[in-house]
Formats: C-alpha cells, structure tokens, sequence
C-alpha cells in the first residue's frame, strides 16, 4: 500500500530543502469522485497531497507548461519539478526522455505502485450506483473500492470500476523514479488488447462507418489534444492559426501557411483532425487513456490508440516507453523492419 | 399573455408528442457517454434518471456551424454572392432544463440589441422549448440559486413540466407553448387544488435538493473590476490545459469566429463561415502581427470569468452563467468556478 503520510513527508522536505521547483500531485476535489491536479508551492501545503483510485490524470501532461514557462522567462528556476507517476505516466516520461522533450534533470519523480489496483472509470461507478451519486473514492481492503456518496458508503470489486486500460496495463509499478512507494507486485495482463478484440472483428467497411459516426460527433474542443502528454507541439495542423507567427513573419510567410484543416465540424474535417492526432501517436502513446476519460461527448480514442500500439508491436516489436535509451520507433530504422508495402 | 396550469397524465404524453410529429422533436436520449437532445421518435415519458444535455440545447439555436453565403468567381472576374439564410422547420425540444431555458434568454441578448443576427433567429423563432423542473437537481455541482435562477425557473420556455409521479404539471408560458396544447386539447384538464400544492411542494423540495452555492453573487462584479492585473489568476490557471470544454458546453457561451473556405480555385468558389469559438483556446485573440494580448492561461481564465460575471453583469444586467454545473462537471482537471469565484471574491480581504 502507498501511504499517503510518507508521501507527504517527502514531498515536504523536497520543498524545504529547495530541491525541487514545486510540486504536481493530486488533491480531492474533481469532479464527481475524481481527485485532481494540486499544485504545491510550499511544505504546509502537503497535507492535501492524496493517493486514491481517483488520481486518474497522467501528470507529466503540465511539463509542458513548466517547459514553455522556462523558454519566456529570462532567468527561469531550473531546479527539477517534482511530480507523482503512476507506471503508465512513467513510460510518458521514458517517451519524453526518448524524444529529448525533457531532460532526466528536469524532473524528481516520486513513482507510485499501482499494485494489484489501478484507477477508476467514473462512469462505471456512476452507472453501478445510480442514484447514488458518487463523491470520493478510496482504496478499500483487498480487491476493493470504497466509495463514498450521498447516500453512504459503498465497497465494489475493483475488477468492475477499475479503467479498461487499467484491466489491460502492461505497467503497474513505474519504470522511471527517484523514489518508488508502494510494492512492486507482479500482475498478470493475460488479455493486454481485450478492449481492441471486437472492433478488430468488424470487416474495414464497418470500421469505417463506425468512426464517420464517432467523429460526425466531435465537437473539435480539442480536449483530447490538450491532456495528451504527447500532443506537446506548438503548431497543430489542427489551429486555424499557427502560433509559430511572431512579429518578424512577414506576410508572404503568413499567405503561404497551409490550412491543412478548416474550423467547421463536418466529418471530413474531424476525421482529418483525429487521423492526424492518431498517426501522430503511433509508437508515442502510452494508453493512459486520458483523451478518452476527457471526451465530452464520448468518443472511443483509445480503440485508435490501442490499435495502433499491437499494430507497433506486431510489426516492429516496438512497445512505448519501456526504455527511455532506445530511439523513437518513428525515427529509427532497421534492416529487418517489414518492407512489404514497398511496391 | 397570462399563464394557464394544465394536467397531462402520463399516459397520453405518448400521444401528445406525436401530436406534434409535423415538427422535428428532440428528446433526451441516454448514451454511453451521457444525456444527448435527439430527433427520435416519441415513446414513453421523459425517463426518471435524465439529468441534463451534455451538449446543451443552444447548439440546436446557435449551431456550431451556420454558412453565412456562398461566393464564386465569374466569367468577368466579378465574385457573385448567395444568400444562405437557413430554411428552419419548426422545432420542439422537450426536456430542456429551466437554467438552458435561463441561458437560451440570455443568448437571445446577445444576438439581438442594434443588430439582430437573422441566423440566429430563424431559427430562434422556429423553437419551441418545453422545460422540466428539476425534482433533484440533475448535478452534484447545481447552483442555479445562486444565479437568480431556481429549478422551476421559467424564463425562455414555452411550457414548463413538473413530474408530479403519474401526471405532469404543465405550466403554459407563451402563444407558443399554447398553440402546443390547443390540438389535443382533450388530453389536459385543469389541475385541482391537491394538485397545484403538490407541485409547489415540489418545487420547493427540487430547491433544498441543491447543495452547491456561490455566496451574494451580486458582490462580484465589482470586486472582479478590481481584479484585472491581480496575481490571483496565476494560481487559479495553473492545471487549466486550454481545451474547449467549459466554453463549448456551456449553455450561455456565444463566441464565434468567421471564416472563408476555399472549395475550389479556378474559378474560385467557396462559402463564409460562422463556427463556435473560444477565448479559451490560445489563438482566439492572436493578432496577425503575432502579438497575443491574452498570452498565457491566467489571462484567459480571467476572460471567461469575467465576461460572465462582469462585463455581460453591465451589459445586460443579468450574469452569463446560469449555474447549470457543466463547466465544473466536465473539466478535465476539476478547475471549479464556484470555488475560484468565492476565492476571488475574498481575495486580498
């Protein structure tokens, strides 16, 4: 079990002895029973740190942010940032290792074993005990979720509400830390694609009208890109406005931007959005299946994701961010790799 | 024109709605991700466990796409334009909660004053809203109350339901709602005294139901004014990730950006655009210079806030939130607006 006292305490003398810039964690107070991102400044402040099966969020998404903060600022606080990563968050920061997107130095890692558990689907939970709404949860004894709600407590199975992609995690103790809490428990993933297995059934022209309807529904509010720690570039096809434009642009530079994708939300233009947004992630995505949690009208993008991560691993026995030492499957190449499709 | 109460058994809401087939109607449907406002085919009642649209009513009056006209090239290199005002059919959307109804009357503000968007109202005009109290409050993060709104408000509605168990109490608003009502007239009777407490105990009950609540609203706008330059906004953005969500799913949101696209080149044809548009996304107020007045999240947070509770609060002397609880219900990272708001209202106290 990871103790939330000790976790604290490190963190707090972390902050005392100005190791670290500041620190990202969870505290309760998300929607519904999830926790949420806590930002903290100063050692008082560590008592709302939390561990729970609520902390859904892949933290290393705010490295962005603390990346663009230190590219404006004129003499930026270089000190590490201190952050918690579950085993699936780690394997983002193996990527942005791999991707030179940030330095190892650039981060103090306190990991978090997920054990035998795993986070929650909220919805799963809200289905399960409708009408009880659900408020909090917390790891229960053995195999369990304890939730409270306004109508009590209640303790579920963790098998029932746990995330799909928990059910089918390849990491559940973290693969890059400076300190680990929590044990390190092997746990079996005997169907690591089962999400996948009956979409893969459908024949290509049922696919294919499976996500013309998916997508018709999009509302381009560009969630799904904003939580990716992946979806790290300062230009998206997607914008209507390229942010790379400064002061110097002249406007012969400006007239020739390709608008690779126009604002309206008809099909095409959101297929073209998120089979961009898709292929960009091949071999990049870790499944921590936050685009999908985000979505607000419910898009299934972790089935693209998914999908994506057997097809890498099939054909180049590629799996993301196990070693932060290899280079990205995108931009390496060897001589056993399939050429079939050269024609 | 003066209200008029009605009884409509539950029985004949059924027969009711398709009474009005020769409309399009739209109806909650329950998804896997949540409530939509869909064009089916009228069965059964409202369902008991409907909460709210995740997608609120507005995109049905407000579409996140209207083409403004066509152009294209002629022979003499002239631009020849076509008018495309939208053909709407009329239109009926049942369950629409008492705050959407709030929020489609602000909306109708904004889109009217020295200039009416003709967009906007034809389709406006072609919409009949039928409200439902809410005997519980559809979300945890309700604060309606808060907002000079109630969850039997009702303003912008055609007609207001109240479930009162086996019978609907239908409270007739406007000509519109009425003219509703006249064709089947033989389904409603007049409610009965037992009836009419039963519906004021419940709404009164609907009210205690709701836990969330921004204290003396009102003191806001000018503590806000006070607030541009604070480091407050700083600390209140820093897990904001810049997504559309807060904006685009709620019910009172507006902003738009136009655009021209391109269909073809040679001879050059294509359509001008209205889509929906938010100031939370980074671009919204990027110049062509590259400069970008509202740089970072703290500034943009500051704007949605502020647009809501102060500069619309002058405008129109009414708040552009209804309290509907879908921005704190759907933000990614728990960002919520009663607690930012009540920690601005004290900050520096």
């Amino acid at each position: 079990m990871v103790s939330e006292d000790k976790l604290r305490e490190e963190v707090s003398e972390l902050l005392q002895e100005g190791k670290i810039k500041y620190f990202i964690g969870f505290e309760n107070g998300g929607p519904g029973c999830l926790a949420r991102p806590a930002f903290i400044q100063q050692p008082e402040a560590v008592g709302r740190l939390i561990w729970s099966p609520g902390c859904v969020h892949n933290l290393t998404r705010f490295l962005q942010d603390e990346k663009r903060r230190r590219a404006r600022e004129k003499n930026p606080d270089l000190r590490p940032v201190g952050l918690i990563v579950k085993g699936c968050d780690s394997r983002a920061i193996n990527v942005l290792l791999q991707e030179k997107y940030i330095e190892r130095k650039d981060v103090y890692l306190i990991g978090v074993s997920c054990e035998l558990m795993g986070v929650i689907d909220e919805a799963k939970i809200t289905r399960r005990l409708y009408p009880a709404k659900p408020l909090q949860v917390k790891f229960g004894a053995k195999d369990t979720i304890l939730v409270s709600t306004d109508q009590g407590e209640s303790e579920i199975a963790a098998s029932e509400v746990l995330a799909d992609r928990c059910l089918e995690c390849p990491a559940n103790f973290p693969l890059v830390a400076d300190v680990v809490f929590g044990e390190k428990i092997n746990k079996p993933n005997p169907q690591p694609y089962k999400s996948i297995a009956s979409f893969e059934a459908k024949s290509l022209e049922e696919r294919w009208a499976f996500w013309q309807d998916q997508f018709s529904r999009c509302l381009r509010c560009y969630a799904c890109r904003s939580v990716c720690p992946m979806c790290y570039c300062d230009e998206c096809v997607a914008d209507s406005i390229a942010y790379a434009v400064s002061a110097d642009t002249t406007a012969e530079e400006k007239a020739q931007k390709v608008k690779w994708v126009e604002r309206n939300p008809e099909p095409q233009e959101n297929i073209f959005y998120h089979l961009v947004r898709a292929t960009h992630l091949a071999g990049r995505c870790v499944d921590c299946g936050e685009c999908e949690r985000v979505c607000p009208v419910g898009l299934p993008l972790r089935l693209l994701n998914k999908k994506l991560e057997k097809e890498a691993k099939a054909l180049f026995g590629y799996e993301v961010g196990f070693d932060a030492n290899l280079p990205p499957l995108i931009s390496c190449f060897r001589d056993n790799d399939p050429q079939d499709f050269i024609r | 024109m003066t209200k008029m109460d009605k009884i409509l058994p539950k029985s004949s809401f059924s027969r009711w709605l398709k009474s009005l087939s020769s409309m399009k109607v739209f109806f909650p449907k329950k998804e896997a991700s949540g409530w939509t406002l869909t064009e089916v085919a009228a069965d059964g009642t409202i369902p008991p466990d409907y909460s709210y649209a995740v997608v609120p009513p507005k995109k049905l009056i407000f579409p996140q796409e209207e083409i403004f006209f066509e152009f294209q090239q002629t022979a003499d290199d002239g631009l020849q334009l076509r008018e495309t005002l939208p053909e709407v059919p009329p239109q009926v959307i049942v369950g629409v909660r008492p705050c959407d109804g709030r929020a489609v009357a602000a909306l109708d503000q904004v889109f009217s004053g020295s200039f009416e968007d003709p967009y906007y109202w034809r389709r406006r005009r072609a919409t009949i809203l039928i409200g439902l109290a809410c005997n519980t409050p559809p979300s945890n993060n309700c604060f309606c109350l808060s907002l000079e709104g109630s969850p039997s408000s009702e303003e912008g509605l055609d007609l207001l339901l109240t479930d009162l168990g086996d019978r609907y109490y239908v409270r007739v608003l406007t000509e519109k709602g009425g003219e509703l009502i006249k064709t089947q007239s033989s389904l409603f009777s007049d409610p009965t005294e037992e009836e009419k407490n039963l519906r004021n105990k419940i709404s009164q009950e609907g009210a205690q139901k709701i836990k969330r609540n921004l204290e003396a609203a009102r003191e806001l706008p000018p503590k806000l004014k006070t607030m541009f330059d604070s480091p407050f906004w700083d600390e209140a953005a820093l897990s904001c990730l810049r997504c559309g969500i807060c904006t685009y799913l709620c019910p009172t949101c507006h902003c738009f950006d136009i655009n021209d696209e391109t269909r073809a080149l040679a001879p050059l044809k294509g359509r001008r655009v209205r889509t929906w548009d938010t100031c939370q996304f980074p671009d919204f107020t990027m110049h062509s210079s590259g400069h970008n007045p509202r740089p970072n999240r703290a500034s943009r947070l500051r704007q949605r806030l502020l647009h809501k509770f102060l500069y619309f609060v002058e405008l129109y002397d009414r708040f552009q939130c209804v309290g509907c609880g879908r921005c704190l219900d759907l933000c990614p990272v728990g960002i919520d607006i009663i607690e930012v708001l009540s920690k601005a209202r004290n900050h520096g106290a």
